[in-house]
């Protein structure tokens, strides 16, 4: 390894791109990553913990955000996207555009802007479950620590009241997208997923009833520094969760919808029902699903959960979610199958486990790779492009980290000189 | 709990049997859970569950056989647009239907309906002279080579003293229209949709060939037709045994007649319109817009959609032959639809099937909301503002 | 070298506002410091340029900045660390951030904060990087699937390569096995496996060199240093780092008593239908006919809390594949699954979707609730509760496949055979496995340099296996690199620091070859430390465990703890200011109290945090050197510990708790209060927690009364 290699170029900074990048840098290549937020980290910044262990992802992005800060083979541009691609393996020429953000590297984070600024936004962090200010902080962990002057308010008075607010001639109201040209010799994909658009499961209710909620907003909804502050609280009047339906397989397994299995949801939901379990402690929450799929040593999580009464796994896939309107909450209905039952349950909130598209279903490179009929890359194809992450199937972070630490070996076979 | 031994040789002879996706199924539940017996009380929604049906399918048990059961299904299509896996479910009760019905268990009440297909071609004990009684009175053209189109009248609408009004105006309306348009008469046999799906399988086939040899003989090449039930078998039953024709819902015709101006309706106002969605017409033959382009059309309209409509639309009971079996009042699908059209505001509920407006209208009358309701087919409303 | 220190103190962020910046420099008089400047913007072009230029000129070779945490602004602050020493205050976010402004206690928290960081740096020294493990060669420990993608990427990307195999021929379980389950879309039909194209580059590849039918003996050293012995005198050579991609084995199917494994000639395994397909017939053993009915038997030990509690992962979509042998061989045999839950994740779904096309039938049922007796003419009666149909079935079948589960090569055997203090084998996860417990960092051993890919890290399919082989290699790869720079692996990859024992003083008390999580030490035979820093993860658990406080880096050590808790001013009694100690880790508690003075949260004025590599590392005479100077109170931050740690370093936290378990005795015959110290397990997500507990253990404190030690 040394320095006459060619620079590795990484699409995508969650947590399959910056671990690619991380570890082939570790590794002695250089390595420049392309994200298209303010920050690094993607699906996982949004995460209140992890599977099987119930730990916040943030310890983890911390080590990994040390280790970019340590290595100074890694290079990187938020809000910014591939917009054109040439060449093969070895020599690339890839153009990016860099989005404005509004705020120079004179940022100190100081938040002096936002202290002033009175527009705000939807926060999609949270998924438009709350407001932030327009001049904002994209979370407290965020890496580049800087701030974001919001697209939406350049122009108008706030965004020169931001401006005059900083001390330190940070905020730059004029900045334009700029493109920029990277000679690479290797390109790992890793744009990781989407929650699928599960308003198409028009029965389930989510779009009509606001307290259907998606599990990535969940998510949210349990973290301290979420829409709520950590509490859960119907969204339709703010009244204390007490019964959580979480209903699998929200467009997974589904021939109408993702045929696939994404993997993930089971486990997922299993964790949503400890967020609920050690907060409200009176609290119940009912998991309806087709089969559990807890692979591995993850059948140990399963095991755990089952052990609290409080916590119900009920075969049967949920056919109707309709309001109730006596208890201003929903009514949940379906077959439960091995109890020769059926479901008709009352809660005070329904988390639908929605199923991963991936990012190559949305946007493909302009070089081919090989794809299924889902958008799920199966192979470099002509382009020689290396997809690391949730683009190749649905994993779980560990899978994710897994496979892009052998995607940055893939990567730097392909760029070191032969 | 006694144990099962399961036949699998008798799940071969299901499949065999027009259950082709029976081992598709991989008992989600969902089907169970969208079936509209969920939504009524009574003994075919206690004991009629499609997952647990197909299972025993699956498994070649019995248990299934009564009328409550896998005959309560009204192949309405809910659980098959939903399911997952692709699962043909009405493919499969037909399929478990045609393995009874080979042996003769069908429920009784259908027995006086499949001797009447036997003797008479159709299913109302009609004999074939009177299929044509509705005509009376009026001046129908009959079918020649010159004629565009062949208006089949479902046995419903000839025999059925109420239905033969919808015959009625839909000759009516397509005359206005100036549709060239003509019947065959009483060599018409019934279009066999509904013994199929009661799983009289032969007959189906008898009915079909003879309907075929007879429209193929007088040169009919396409079809209109009243009921969506016949609609769904001469579209989708009927090419692979011969009978290939361009098919259509009335509804179809007359939306495109308003829009090329060749009818424009007039008069007083029509007020608040609610349309009950036929399942053979929306989720079997995907026909939604349509009826609904009448409806406005007409003076003074105000559409009013009920809470479940078009693809979530609820069956009105009638399908799958259950026309022809008796469901206990307060347990029918169709007086919820008649709640939810008074609840939509609606003055006048509009649909566009026999048996719908067999089995809505009984019930609005049964329900006693016959005063504040009125139950019409399309075609009746329409020629009204003629 | 000698230290020429500049203090360089940014007014800017508010800081200026909050303390008195003017008043600090004599902070640094009194110890010493010639060079100090202030700035409002150090970050800023202007500021950054003082100190570089300082830099430059040679005026100063150590650098404190007294500024924002050292989390942020690292692209400006990115100092040439073989040659400069330095040390970030957080006056931003662990003083102004967190208290009023203007106040004498917050100038108070300030100066303590300069102090420490002053004092941090004159008992720092350069690294002098460890710079003798070399070899960068990487044996690769099994040659299946996982093994011969690690060797040949290894190759590929240009490193020599060891294989080692047990068997005579590469290939590992796959060798044996007829077809595979679908990997190319659209996922629908099973596949010839093609074994012999990754062989034959393996054996014609010039970087590897292959060794089959042979046994490691023992490997003794460290990473870029390991010596491998092979049994039977095969060979001796060293190596730079290890992959163990040791495979698994079958789980025994003879402790499935009421399976009639071993009863019944017809009842088999899956690994034996792998055999049968393989050589073209599946036939009953018992007379050769081909079976019209099969049945498999699902979770055939695992998800068994009596036998492997885990899920095999794997077991679903081979008996799908399996049905499907009995498919093509004639599509009239009947299969029946008997499943807990069919497990077929990601697009294998579509595979399972496509066995059921075929007619298999599948039954939900406990599985462990199975017995298999004997049936008529001689078939297999099996009864089931049918959880789908709410009623018992029975079924008789002339074939029965108990879909066995997984267990991990090294079970039974270490088959590495370190010459390890802790022992010849890597130390288990769970269950047998080498695995990591840490979910960003799935690589992660407690043996460094060595990783673990395929079926011994955890059950995986042949194609994850693989892909997993290529991953281990990176890691090895990586380990070498960095070892032959003298520079630590994750956690804290390129520290150049590493542990230096000052062993005339050693009195072999072995807690340090005990407690480390890696093993770094040997012992020699009277039980001294040799230690073997490219083992090492900088952790500094074995600074805390020392007694006699002979471990010490060259950047961190106990002395240097020490000093700075003993700089801290410590008002006198009657002031009703108590002063508090925290020893907080770096990686969790440390960016955790930055998020407290991001959200501006406030807490008691008295606590001056140290930031610990990892609590572990915490050495008592630290706490004696707190109390006897008269500090009130300690806090520990550390990582979770129990089952599902999160210590990085995996015991450290509850090494941690377990040391001040032990002082409390000590001040109790102190007639110190032991409620002094106190210990808080805090993730950077509690950070909300943390004013609150500060505020009760100042109450506590408050109850206690002042550290009568005060002034002595």
């Amino acid at each position: 390894m040394g320095d006459e290699d060619q620079k590795i170029l990484v699409v995508g900074g969650g947590i399959s791109g910056i671990t690619a990048a991380i570890e082939a840098a570790e590794t002695g290549a250089n390595v420049v990553i392309v994200e298209k937020n303010p920050y690094l980290g993607g699906r996982v910044a949004q995460l209140n913990q992890y599977f099987p262990k119930l730990c916040p992802p943030t310890c983890g992005l911390e080590i990994n955000f040390r280790r970019i800060k340590n290595n100074p083979r890694i290079s990187f541009f938020t809000q910014s996207e591939v917009i054109s691609m040439t060449g093969q393996p070895g020599d690339y020429q890839v153009k990016i555009q860099v989005n404005p953000r509004y705020v120079n590297d004179n940022c100190t984070g100081c938040g002096k802007c936002a202290e002033v600024c009175e527009a705000t936004i939807p926060s999609t962090l949270n998924y438009g479950m709350d407001s932030v200010k327009a001049a904002y902080l994209p979370l407290g962990m965020a890496y580049p620590f800087k701030y974001v002057i919001a697209e939406e308010i350049i122009g108008t008075e706030q965004a020169k009241k931001c401006a005059e607010a900083c001390h330190y001639g940070a905020i730059d109201l004029e900045m334009k997208p700029e493109t920029v040209t990277l000679q690479v010799g290797a390109i790992i994909w890793a744009t990781g997923w989407d929650p699928y658009e599960v308003e198409k499961v028009d029965y389930l209710g989510f779009g009509r009833f606001p307290n259907v909620l998606t599990s990535v907003m969940f998510e949210r909804l349990a973290s301290f520094n979420g829409p709520t502050g950590g509490k859960f609280l119907r969204p339709s009047d703010g009244k204390e969760v007490k019964t959580v339906a979480f209903v699998q397989c929200a467009g997974s397994r589904d021939d109408n919808h993702l045929p696939y299995c994404s993997g993930v949801c089971c486990l997922a939901s299993l964790k949503h029902s400890t967020y609920i379990r050690e907060r409200v402690p009176d609290s119940k929450a009912f998991i309806y699903y087709i089969d559990v799929r807890a692979m591995g040593k993850y059948e140990d999580f399963y095991t755990k959960v089952q052990k609290d009464e409080n916590v119900s796994l009920i075969k049967g896939k949920i056919a109707r979610v309709s309001e109730d309107t006596d208890s201003g909450g929903l009514l949940v209905e379906g077959e439960d199958i091995t109890a020769g039952a059926r479901v008709s349950q009352v809660v005070d909130l329904v988390v639908l486990a929605v199923g991963m598209t991936p990012g190559t279903a949305r946007i493909k490179p302009e070089l081919d790779m090989a794809y299924d009929d889902f958008g799920f890359v199966t192979g470099s194809g002509p382009s020689g492009i290396i997809p690391a992450g949730c683009v190749k199937a649905p994993m779980e972070v560990a899978a994710s980290v897994q496979d892009s630490t052998a995607a940055a070996l893939k990567a730097i076979q392909v760029a070191r000189r032969r | 709990m006694e144990t099962k031994i399961p036949f699998l040789e008798v799940s071969d002879a299901i499949v065999m049997s027009g259950a082709e996706t029976l081992y598709w199924c991989m008992q989600c539940g969902l089907c169970s859970g969208s079936c509209p017996w969920r939504l009524v009380p009574g003994e075919a929604s206690e004991q009629f569950n499609i997952r647990l049906v197909q299972r025993m399918g699956q498994l070649g048990l019995e248990g299934f056989e009564s009328e409550n059961c896998l005959f309560a299904c009204t192949t309405c299509r809910t659980c098959v647009d939903r399911c997952p896996r692709g699962v043909d479910i009405i493919g499969n009760v037909r399929g478990m239907r045609s393995m009874l019905a080979e042996v003769g268990t069908i429920p009784g009440s259908l027995k006086p309906i499949v001797g009447s297909l036997h003797s008479q071609g159709n299913p109302w004990s009609g004999t074939p002279e009177k299929r044509t009684e509705w005509t009376e009175g009026l001046n129908i053209p009959i079918f020649s080579p010159d004629t565009e189109y062949f208006l089949f009248v479902c046995c419903t609408s000839c025999y059925d003293i109420r239905s033969r009004k919808i015959a009625k105006s839909v000759a009516k309306a397509l005359e206005s229209a100036g549709v060239s348009f003509g019947i065959i008469g009483n060599e018409e046999s019934c279009c066999g949709e509904s013994i199929r799906k009661v799983g009289d399988e032969a007959l189906f086939q008898k009915l079909a060939e003879s309907n075929i040899n007879l429209y193929n003989g007088k040169g009919v090449k396409k079809i209109i037709v009243t009921s969506p039930h016949c609609l769904y078998s001469f579209k989708n039953e009927y090419p692979e045994l011969g009978g290939n024709w361009e098919v259509y819902h009335y509804t179809e015709i007359l939306a495109d007649a308003l829009k090329a101006g060749k009818i424009s309706p007039v008069g007083d106002s029509v007020g608040p319109v609610a349309l009950h969605d036929p399942c053979y017409l929306g989720r079997h033959n995907d026909i939604y817009d349509q009826p609904r382009q009448i409806i406005e059309s007409l003076p003074g309209a105000e559409l009013k959609e009920l809470s479940r409509n078009r693809k979530n639309s609820l069956c009105c009971g009638g399908g799958g032959g259950r026309v022809w079996m008796e469901t206990k009042a307060g347990e029918r699908f169709a007086e919820l639809r008649i709640s939810e059209a008074l609840d939509a505001g609606a003055a006048t509920l509009v649909t566009a099937c026999p048996y719908c407006i067999t089995m809505l209208e009984d019930s609005c009358n049964v329900m006693g909301k016959s005063g504040e309701l009125k139950v019409m087919d399309l075609s009746e409303l329409l020629v009204e503002k003629l | 070298m000698d230290q020429n220190i500049g203090v360089y103190l940014c007014s800017g962020c508010g800081i200026g506002d909050a303390i008195d910046i003017e008043a600090l420099p004599a902070v640094g008089e009194e110890l010493g410091v010639s060079r100090i400047v202030s700035h409002d913007c150090f970050c800023g072009p202007e500021g950054a340029k003082i100190i570089k230029d300082d830099l430059a000129s040679g005026d100063v070779n150590c650098v404190v900045l007294g500024a924002c945490s050292g989390r942020v602004k690292s692209e400006v602050f990115d100092f040439d660390l073989m040659n400069t020493i330095v040390e970030r205050v957080n006056l931003r976010e662990h003083v102004v951030w967190c208290q009023p402004a203007g106040n004498e206690d917050t100038q108070a928290m300030a100066e303590d904060y300069l102090r420490m960081g002053i004092i941090r740096v004159q008992k720092s020294t350069l690294p002098t990087p460890y710079l003798e493990a070399l070899d960068k060669t990487i044996l690769v420990v099994g040659g299946g699937v996982a093994g011969m993608q690690a060797a040949l990427d290894a190759a590929l990307a240009g490193y020599s390569v060891k294989l080692v195999e047990k068997e005579t021929e590469l290939g590992g379980h796959m060798l044996k096995w007829f077809k595979n389950t679908p990997t190319i879309p659209p996922y629908h039909d099973i596949e010839n496996i093609n074994l012999s194209s990754t062989v034959d580059e393996i054996k014609n590849h010039q970087n590897i060199e292959l060794f089959t039918g042979a046994e490691i003996e023992k490997i003794g050293g460290a990473p870029g240093m390991f010596d491998v012995t092979l049994q039977n005198g095969a060979g001796a050579f060293k190596v730079g780092s290890i992959v163990l991609a040791a495979g698994w084995k079958p789980y025994d199917a003879t402790k499935l008593g009421s399976l009639g494994f071993g009863q019944f000639p017809d009842v088999v395994t899956n690994v034996q239908i792998e055999e049968m397909a393989k050589s073209g017939s599946l036939a009953c053993p018992s007379d050769g006919s081909a079976p019209s009915v099969v049945a498999f038997i699902q979770c055939a030990g695992s998800r068994d809390q009596d036998h492997l509690p885990y899920c095999s992962a794997v077991c679903c979509r081979v008996s799908l594949k399996q049905a499907m042998y009995f498919k093509e061989q004639n599509e009239e045999t009947k299969v029946i699954i008997f499943y807990k839950d069919m497990r077929t994740p990601e697009q294998s779904e579509e595979f399972y979707k496509q066995v059921q096309k075929s007619g298999v039938i599948f039954v939900k049922t406990d599985t462990s609730k199975i017995s298999i007796t004997e049936g008529s003419e001689h078939k297999l009666a099996i009864e089931a509760m049918d959880e789908l149909l709410g009623e018992p079935i029975q079924m008789e079948v002339d074939m029965a496949v108990l879909a066995t589960g997984m267990q991990p090569a090294v079970i039974d055997n270490p088959i590495l055979n370190l010459e390890y203090r802790q022992g010849p084998a890597l130390p288990e996860l769970k269950y047998g496995f080498p695995d990591s417990h840490f979910v960003c960092f799935p690589y992660e051993t407690r043996r460094t340099g060595i990783y673990t890919a395929g079926c011994v890290r955890q059950p995986m399919t042949a194609g994850r296996a693989t892909n997993d082989g290529t991953g281990a290699a990176l890691k090895a790869i990586q380990c070498v690199e960095l070892s032959s720079q003298g520079k630590a692996v994750h956690p804290r990859a390129g520290d150049m620091s590493y542990p230096e024992l000052f062993i005339q003083r050693c009195t072999q008390c072995k807690r340090c070859t005990e407690e480390c999580p890696f093993g770094m030490y040997n012992e020699d035979i009277k039980g001294t430390p040799l230690p073997h820093p490219t083992r090492c993860r900088r952790c500094a658990i074995c600074m805390g465990s020392c007694p006699e406080r002979i471990i010490s880096f060259n950047n961190y050590s106990v002395d240097m703890i020490g000093s700075m808790i003993k700089s801290v001013s410590v008002p006198d009694e009657y002031e009703e200011k108590p002063r508090i100690i925290g020893m907080i880790c770096e990686n969790d508690a440390f960016p955790a109290v930055d998020m407290v003075g991001l959200n501006k949260m406030q807490y008691p004025p008295w606590v001056r945090f140290i930031p610990l590599r990892c609590l572990g590392s915490i050495n008592l005479v630290w706490i004696a050197d707190a109390l006897s100077k008269g500090i009130d109170g300690i806090v520990l931050f550390g990582c979770k510990f129990g089952d599902d740690y999160q210590c990085h370093f995996i015991q450290g936290s509850e090494l941690a708790d377990t040391r001040m378990s032990k002082i409390k005795e000590t001040l109790d015959r102190l007639v110190l209060e032991s409620d002094r110290i106190r210990l808080e397990q805090i993730s950077i997500d509690d950070y909300y927690r943390i004013p609150q507990i500060l505020e009760e253990f100042t109450a506590r404190l408050e109850e206690l009364g002042p550290n009568p030690y005060k002034g002595f």
